[in-house]
């Protein structure tokens, strides 16, 4: 448990008070070993969003810790959270999230530019990583311009640019398609493993949960203890 | 059922609740609006009706009517002048002739009418100091002023025959006169003395004093007319005498006139105008009246005995017309203006409005919402809205203005009305209308261009629009009436800064772009971010709203600055100097003497004594031109000049000296007629002429364009020696130093001229618009402004909390989208100014500011770069921050992941 990548404990969050708050999560706790990819799943409003949000540093839990490669999340300020999120976790949406004036490839150089990598290591990361996920064709084009399968591939590899320990993704394929959606989660496990990158991935897609190493319940904001 | 579309009125209500914010802005424009709209014309009514108190009271004599009439012939049987003892009622029937000649308006204008009959100016002889002495009767509608005689007794007839005829050149014929206790006591007279008189021919006049007399009442009008009867005159003519006056009864009238010649006895009836029953119309009425019976004067002058009209009211009031059209179509110009600015900042409130409506517009309509439901609905918000506002704003116009004029609020107020709901409505149809672009690639293509082209024949018709106004503006003038109605010349300016603007708005994708390539280059990724949200943000509305608005109120204020400069520069060119001395033509040889006085006097500068002769008449290859004539030492006359702001003196060899009796001269001619190299002459009454030749160009003098000068010492030279009448003077003590020298003449202060005509009505309450217009505008810009941003603001706020989930720190996405939104910030700062510029540039000639500025020629543009830049700059940097301040602040509490997951920031 250690070696755990992701570590949330006893994570509890309630939105709003007296008799209309709403559990959203109830004492969670797992770990996630490096390297694996989780599917997180449950039923819409289980609390799969807000699960993710935590752990990424979004939101803030009422109690509970967050551990991410180390780090603990629940303690960062604003600043030690933008740097985590900089450097070590990076998001899938399901709504892509693009920039929509700028092309394919200059939407994947933005975590770099972030980052301040050289021009020129920027734009060959970039390239790479648009071949990665199939896009090398479609890299001036702008996201209004590809498909939705595209942009979210776009997005995902926007996400691997920095070189993150740990990918979010909340219902990556929600938007697409059945067959743009599996090419998409084929993707994603690739990436899992090419780039050695650690993937919560919340969604209701039985695919996904077969695609993943661990499939993690929630429901009514529970995580069954494993 | 109903015809009616169903309503649904918690959906308005909720609305409204919603978005109380932009609809009490909305509401609190058209107030302003409407309260600026409203209360201009009654103002400017009102201030027309100021302005032509203000000139005829200034105007004073000139605005005085004057009816002069000769006698009619007094021979008697035996052919001796015979003496008429009813005279006085004569006299006073010319009062009630003249004014019989006055149509009821006209008389109502005018104050009732004092008949005077003076005499000759004679000297006192006896004593050593100059005294002078001038018979005064005087009558009005009560009489004449009342007196009590403190001794003596009233004047009598001289003879008891009442009717007796005299021989032509008899012994001087007796007349008795009322002294005042002051002129009695000055002159040492007493009851039944015999003053010493005689006139310039030295031929003496029997005068003999029956009564001293105190008035009854010192202020009434009449005495005006003669103040020297109550009171010697102290040096009228500057040359140390003093005027007394002797005053004649109504039964020594008759004798006063067989002891003086008829044409050394002048009878006039003067109406001077009542500036307080006159408004501007009746003045109008009233300079044609006066016009018409100047004209019927001079058609019937042959008869001796008919009355002849003098009098200036008229072209004062023909001045005074046109001031009040240049300053009505002016404020016209500035109302357009700010109703343009306010109907850009309306409408951007609806599109604000609309955007953030769209999705809960979009929900009723898919639950079944009708299109006209729906519209009617927005209507009644936007008459909820838009009514009582209005009606707030013609309130306080009452308030304020003592009036509302409608002719202004109620397009504005239909437009305001009208345009959320038509946002709305129109955005409700898009959204459920089925629009998927075409799949067909030329159909897309097609569908594209004609959206272009659709849109350049919007910017083509803007364009001409603007063009034929400003044309129509530029060849016909600001607009030829004084009562209000303007044309398309008045909404010149606005058309054009609209279709400027327009032009520029639809540059900027091109220029966003750029700017957007240039950020990728960057190494820096908040510049990047910044010209990307910038991009994908770079709306019409907004840029075109924002650059109109600040290119208007820079428009106005430069218009003001100029205005401003104009005055200073007026009050130079009129009063030639920092002071003016007009010596009184009796007082013309004191002038070099009073001119060495001021000239030592602290504090004065540089002094020159001139003599300047208006209206002389000049000769150039048998035509004649009228110009003005100024003698003068030409050397101290540039030195004076190149100490003020006035045009200098050139200095062309020869102008010192006259060659063969031919006087060099400067010249200045409207229509060119007199140029350098011309040979002209001054015609004397003998067959004779004194050649000139031009030698140069002069400077204008003065206020009016012809001008001859020459140098005092050539003049001589050449025969043309006039005594000096004129004294320039300049330095801080310069007005001190013309008034401690005593001497009698007309004095102008530039300050003072400045001031009067800074505060003349017409002028104070056109700055003052000016002004307010401009504020106006500016505030319009930066409401603008902040509403733009307000709109843009939810996807800002999302694209922030996405770069945010990149790692962009939070301090940083203040600052792209404090990027973000300046772009349109410098554009509009940038070209809004320069754009005002050019509006001014452009239409300052057809303004005609020269009309409250007193100049000659149409002030030199003004633009104050450094103040509107700064201002506008300024203002909307403190917009910008305060815009950002608020949005983060707002948005501070929400956690990312609730952004995210709500959107919309
Ligand atoms: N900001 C919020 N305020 C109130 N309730 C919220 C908020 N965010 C989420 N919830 C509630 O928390 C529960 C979990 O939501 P969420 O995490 O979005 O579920 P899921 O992503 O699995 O659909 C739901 O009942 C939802 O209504
Ligand atoms: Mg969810």
């Amino acid at each position: 448990m250690n070696g755990a990548l992701l570590a949330v404990r006893e994570v509890n969050r309630t939105f709003g008070s007296g008799t209309a708050a709403v559990h959203a999560l109830r004492d969670v706790s797992f770990d996630v070993e490096p390297g694996t990819m989780v599917a997180l799943v449950g039923r819409s409003g289980s609390g799969k969003t807000t699960l993710l949000n935590v752990i990424g540093g979004l939101d803030r839990p009422d109690s509970g810790t967050v551990v991410v490669d180390g780090l603990e999340v629940t303690g960062l300020d604003e600043d030690g959270l933008s740097r985590l999120r900089r450097d070590k976790v990076s998001y899938v949406f399901q709504t892509f999230g693009l920039i929509p004036v700028l092309s394919a490839a200059e939407n994947v150089g933005v975590p770099l530019r972030l980052a301040r990598a050289e021009p020129g290591d920027r734009e060959r990361r970039v390239a790479l990583l648009l071949d990665l996920v199939g896009l090398s064709d479609h890299a001036q084009q702008r996201p209004g311009e590809l498909s939705g399968g595209q942009q979210q591939r776009v997005a995902i590899a926007r996400a691997l640019a920095a070189s993150p320990r740990l990918l979010i993704a909340d219902e990556p394929t929600g938007q697409l398609d059945a067959e743009t959606g599996l090419a998409v989660m084929g993707l994603l496990r690739g990436v899992v493993e090419s780039e050695g990158v650690t993937a919560v991935v919340a969604t209701h897609d039985p695919v996904m949960m077969a695609l993943a190493d661990r499939v993690i319940q929630i429901s009514d904001g529970r995580v069954p203890a494993c | 059922m109903s015809a009616w579309p169903a309503l649904h009125w918690p959906s308005i209500r909720g609305r409204a609740r919603a978005d109380a914010g932009p609809l009490l802005l909305v509401a609190c424009v058209v107030a302003v609006v409407a309260l600026l709209a409203g209360a201009t014309p009654p103002l400017i009514r009102t201030t027309s009706d100021e302005a032509t108190r203000d000139a005829i009271r200034r105007a004073a004599d000139d605005a005085a009517v004057r009816v002069e009439s000769d006698w009619p012939d007094d021979y008697g049987p035996t052919g001796g002048r015979l003496r008429s003892p009813r005279l006085a009622d004569d006299v006073a029937g010319i009062g009630s002739l003249a004014k019989s000649d006055l149509d009821a308006s006209l008389r109502s204008a005018l104050r009732p009418p004092v008949t005077t009959v003076s005499s000759i100016s004679m000297a006192v002889t006896d004593g050593s100091v100059q005294r002078r002495l001038q018979l005064e009767y005087l009558r009005d509608d009560s009489g004449g002023p009342a007196v009590t005689w403190i001794s003596g007794r009233a004047p009598g007839p001289a003879t008891t025959d009442q009717s007796v005829e005299i021989p032509l050149n008899g012994k001087p014929w007796p007349m008795h006169i009322g002294l005042s206790e002051a002129d009695a006591k000055a002159l040492g007279a007493k009851p039944g003395d015999r003053l010493p008189v005689q006139d310039e021919r030295r031929t003496p006049y029997d005068v003999r004093v029956s009564g001293i007399f105190r008035p009854v009442d010192p202020g009434d009008p009449a005495w005006r007319l003669a103040p020297w009867l109550l009171q010697p005159a102290a040096n009228r003519d500057g040359l140390g005498s003093t005027r007394f006056g002797g005053w004649l009864s109504d039964q020594s009238l008759p004798d006063a006139r067989l002891a003086f010649r008829p044409d050394q006895l002048r009878r006039t009836v003067r109406f001077d105008a009542d500036p307080d029953r006159l408004t501007w119309k009746s003045a109008q009425a009233l300079a044609e009246a006066v016009a018409a019976l100047k004209g019927g004067s001079a058609v019937s002058a042959e008869r001796d005995d008919s009355l002849k009209w003098a009098t200036q009211l008229d072209s004062v009031l023909r001045d005074l017309r046109a001031q009040i059209a240049t300053a009505s179509a002016q404020a016209a110009v500035l109302l357009i203006a700010v109703l343009a600015g306010a109907l850009l900042v309306v409408s951007l409130a609806a599109d604000l409005l609309t955007r953030r409506r769209t999705a809960a517009l979009t929900t009723a309509r898919q639950r079944g919402a009708s299109l006209p439901g729906l519209a009617t609905e927005l209507a009644i918000e936007s008459v909820a809205v838009t009514v009582p506002a209005a009606a707030l704003g013609l309130a306080l116009s009452f308030a304020l203005a003592g009036g509302a004029a409608l002719t202004w609020v109620l397009p504005f107020v239909v437009i305001a009305l009208a345009a959320g709901p038509a946002f709305g409505t129109l955005a409700a149809a898009r959204a459920t209308r089925d629009r998927r672009a075409p799949a067909n690639r030329s159909a897309r293509r097609w569908a594209r261009r004609t959206g272009q082209l659709r849109r350049a024949a919007l910017d083509a018709a803007v364009v001409a629009l603007a063009a034929g106004a400003l044309i129509a503006l530029r060849q016909r003038g600001i607009g030829s009436s004084a009562d209000g109605d303007v044309g398309l010349p008045a909404a010149a300016p606005a058309l054009v800064a609209l279709a400027v603007a327009l032009l520029l708005v639809r540059l900027m994708p091109s220029a966003t772009r750029a700017t957007l390539a240039m950020a990728l280059r960057s190494r820096r990724p908040l510049v990047l971010f910044a010209a990307a949200r910038a991009a994908a943000t770079s709306r019409v509305l907004p840029a075109f709203a924002l650059i109109t608005a600040i290119a208007l109120a820079s428009y106005a204020f430069t218009l003001n600055a100029t205005t401003e400069q104009g005055l200073a520069d007026g009050a130079w060119q009129s009063a030639g100097a920092d002071a003016r001395l007009t010596m009184g033509s009796e007082a013309a040889g004191a002038t070099v003497p009073v001119t060495a006085k001021v000239a030592a006097a602290p504090g004065v500068r540089n002094v020159v004594a001139a003599r300047v002769v208006e209206n002389e008449r000049f000769i150039a290859d048998s035509t004649a031109i009228v110009a003005r004539l100024v003698v003068v030492d030409t050397a101290s006359f540039r030195r004076l000049l190149a100490g003020t702001p006035l045009p200098g003196l050139p200095d062309p060899a020869g102008l010192t000296t006259a060659r063969d009796g031919t006087i060099p001269a400067l010249v200045r001619t409207s229509d060119n007629t007199l140029r350098p190299g011309t040979s002209f002459r001054i015609p004397l009454q003998t067959n004779s002429a004194i050649p000139l030749v031009a030698v140069g160009a002069a400077p204008p003098v003065g206020t009016g364009d012809d001008v001859v000068v020459v140098d005092v010492a050539a003049a001589k030279a050449g025969g043309l020696a006039f005594e000096p009448d004129t004294i320039w003077a300049t330095g801080p003590g310069a007005a001190a130093a013309i008034q401690a020298s005593g001497a009698d003449g007309r004095l102008t202060t530039r300050a003072g001229l400045l001031d009067e005509r800074r505060t003349a009505p017409l002028t104070a309450g056109l700055t003052r618009l000016y002004l307010v217009a401009a504020a106006i505008l500016l505030a319009l810009a930066l409401l603008g402004f902040a509403l733009a941003a307000a709109a843009s603001a939810p996807e800002r706020w999302e694209t922030l909390a996405r770069l945010r989930t990149l790692g962009l720190r939070p301090r940083d996405s203040h600052r792209v989208a404090a990027g973000e939104l300046l772009p349109v910030l410098v554009v509009a700062g940038v070209c809004g100014p320069a754009l005002g510029a050019l509006l001014a540039w452009l239409t300052l000639g057809p303004l005609a500011l020269r009309m409250l500025t007193g100049q000659v020629a149409d002030p030199a543009m003004v633009v104050p770069w450094w103040v509107l830049e700064l201002g506008t700059v300024g203002a909307l940097a403190a917009v910008l921050a305060a815009v950002v301040a608020t949005e983060a602040s707002v948005r501070r509490r929400r956690r990312l992941g609730d952004v995210l997951r709500a959107g919309g920031g």
